[in-house]
């Protein structure tokens, strides 16, 4: 079935209940903020979407909200049959000449970005090196010799500097980018 | 229970309300410091000590930051044996069990071995010997004669102690201390402690610092502490 909508629950709401295995978005300025939702909102079921640019910086960010096929839009249509019907296996569906790439790219570790490495002080890399190897505040604190207020105050920067929302995305960041960092004593 | 306390700021006024929001001190790059002294000097004398009353003291205080006169290496090794038993049987077992943090700030590179006890030996010979051993006397009655340390810490007790002090340091020379004497290690040591406490209000702008040492450094502490701007030195109270 074919059809327009909005917001992604309401494309959710068009679809059958039964019988659909993939969505093909067709959405030249696609969100990935708006493809996650989507994702969340047709509950697992394989979606495409066709993009007037293939690029990695346009792609990888979908692959990354859980779209797992992109297509070019001046694709031929046995293309797209093939991928809508790769998607709705649930298998990834890449123009050739990028997916090695943007495979490639979505394997890496969430944790290898060194520009928010840069960002941290050389204190805030201090607490977040004891906070790898399981310190509570008042040990970081003691370590330190900081004041616990001081080294919750590093803390709620690190998660900022980092993006990560709580001390264990804060762990998982700093073993991904230093992989040795959780068996350092 | 007897121990001296710090009792007043210094060329400060004292802090505009509570402490506990760090932005106020933070924004004039103050810290906060208060200076307890302990009759440790007085140890090998047979002195009452009451150390729950000083833990119970210090836990209501509930300091950002305790620093003690011991050196990084005790703190590393955990070597508390020789420490003053306000230290080691009060205090650390206390920052133990709350958020209080232990900063050392003795000095490590300490070479003459002066410890609170030797202390009680340290100072002039002769004559000055005889007048500063009464002098001392005079001020652990005083101090021991306080109540509590509210009363250690006001009017005349204070102020006679504080004067008391000065003449032994005068009755020491120290000013014309030769290096590597016994007292020349003693005002080595107290401008250490004093430089480390402002090494750490620096490095932990706005914190509650209390500083507990003995209470023959606290006339030193509170004047050298007060003639530094990002120091904001103020009764324990007040801390």
């Amino acid at each position: 079935m074919t059809g327009t909508a909005g917001a992604a629950a309401e494309v959710a709401s068009l679809l059958p209940t039964v019988g659909v295995v993939a969505v093909l978005l067709d959405d030249a300025t696609m969100d990935p903020d708006a493809a996650a939702a989507l994702v969340s909102a047709t509950n697992g079921l394989g979606v495409l979407a066709v993009l007037d640019h293939i690029d990695l910086p346009t792609v990888v960010p979908l692959l990354k909200a859980g779209v797992i096929g992109c297509l070019p839009a001046d694709s031929p249509t046995s293309d797209l049959v093939r991928a809508l019907v790769a998607v709705g296996r649930g298998e990834i569906a890449l123009p050739p000449s990028i997916a090695a790439r943007a495979l490639a790219e979505l394997a890496r570790p969430v944790g290898l970005d060194r520009r928010a490495t840069n960002e941290l002080s050389e204190r805030e890399h201090d607490v977040i090196h004891l906070l790898v190897r399981g310190q509570t505040n008042k040990d970081m604190a003691q370590a330190l010799f900081l004041s616990v207020r001081t080294v919750e105050a590093h803390l709620r920067s690190i998660y900022a500097k980092l993006g990560v929302r709580s001390r264990t995305e804060a762990v998982l960041w700093a073993v991904r980018q230093s992989p040795d960092e959780g068996g350092r004593e | 229970m007897t121990f001296d306390t710090d009792r007043r700021a210094t060329g400060n006024q004292p802090l505009d309300g509570p402490i506990d929001d760090r932005m106020d001190v933070t924004t004039k790059g103050l810290t906060p410091v208060a200076v307890v002294g302990t009759l440790a000097e007085f140890r090998p004398e047979p002195t009452p000590y009451d150390l729950v009353a000083l833990v119970d003291f210090v836990r209501t205080i509930g300091p950002d930051l305790l620093c003690l006169d011991m050196t990084l290496e005790q703190w590393r090794l955990r070597d508390f044996g020789g420490l003053p038993p306000e230290y080691r049987d009060a205090l650390l077992p206390l920052a133990q069990q709350t958020d209080i943090v232990v900063v050392p700030i003795g000095d490590d590179a300490r070479a003459d071995g002066l410890t609170a006890v030797d202390a009680t030996t340290s100072g002039p010979a002769g004559p000055r010997r005889w007048l500063f051993d009464r002098l001392r006397a005079a001020v652990a009655s005083l101090q021991r004669g306080a109540k509590s340390p509210v009363a250690v810490d006001r009017g005349a007790r204070h102020w006679m102690a504080e004067l008391l002090y000065h003449l032994m340091d005068w009755l020491s020379g120290a000013p014309a201390m030769h290096r590597g004497s016994t007292l020349h290690g003693a005002i080595t040591h107290r401008e250490a402690l004093a430089e480390r406490v402002v090494e750490l209000a620096r490095r932990d702008t706005g914190r509650r610092i209390l500083v507990v040492v003995n209470a023959r450094y606290c006339h030193y502490l509170r004047r050298a502490l007060g003639r530094h701007s990002e120091v904001k030195l103020v009764r324990y109270a007040e801390l």
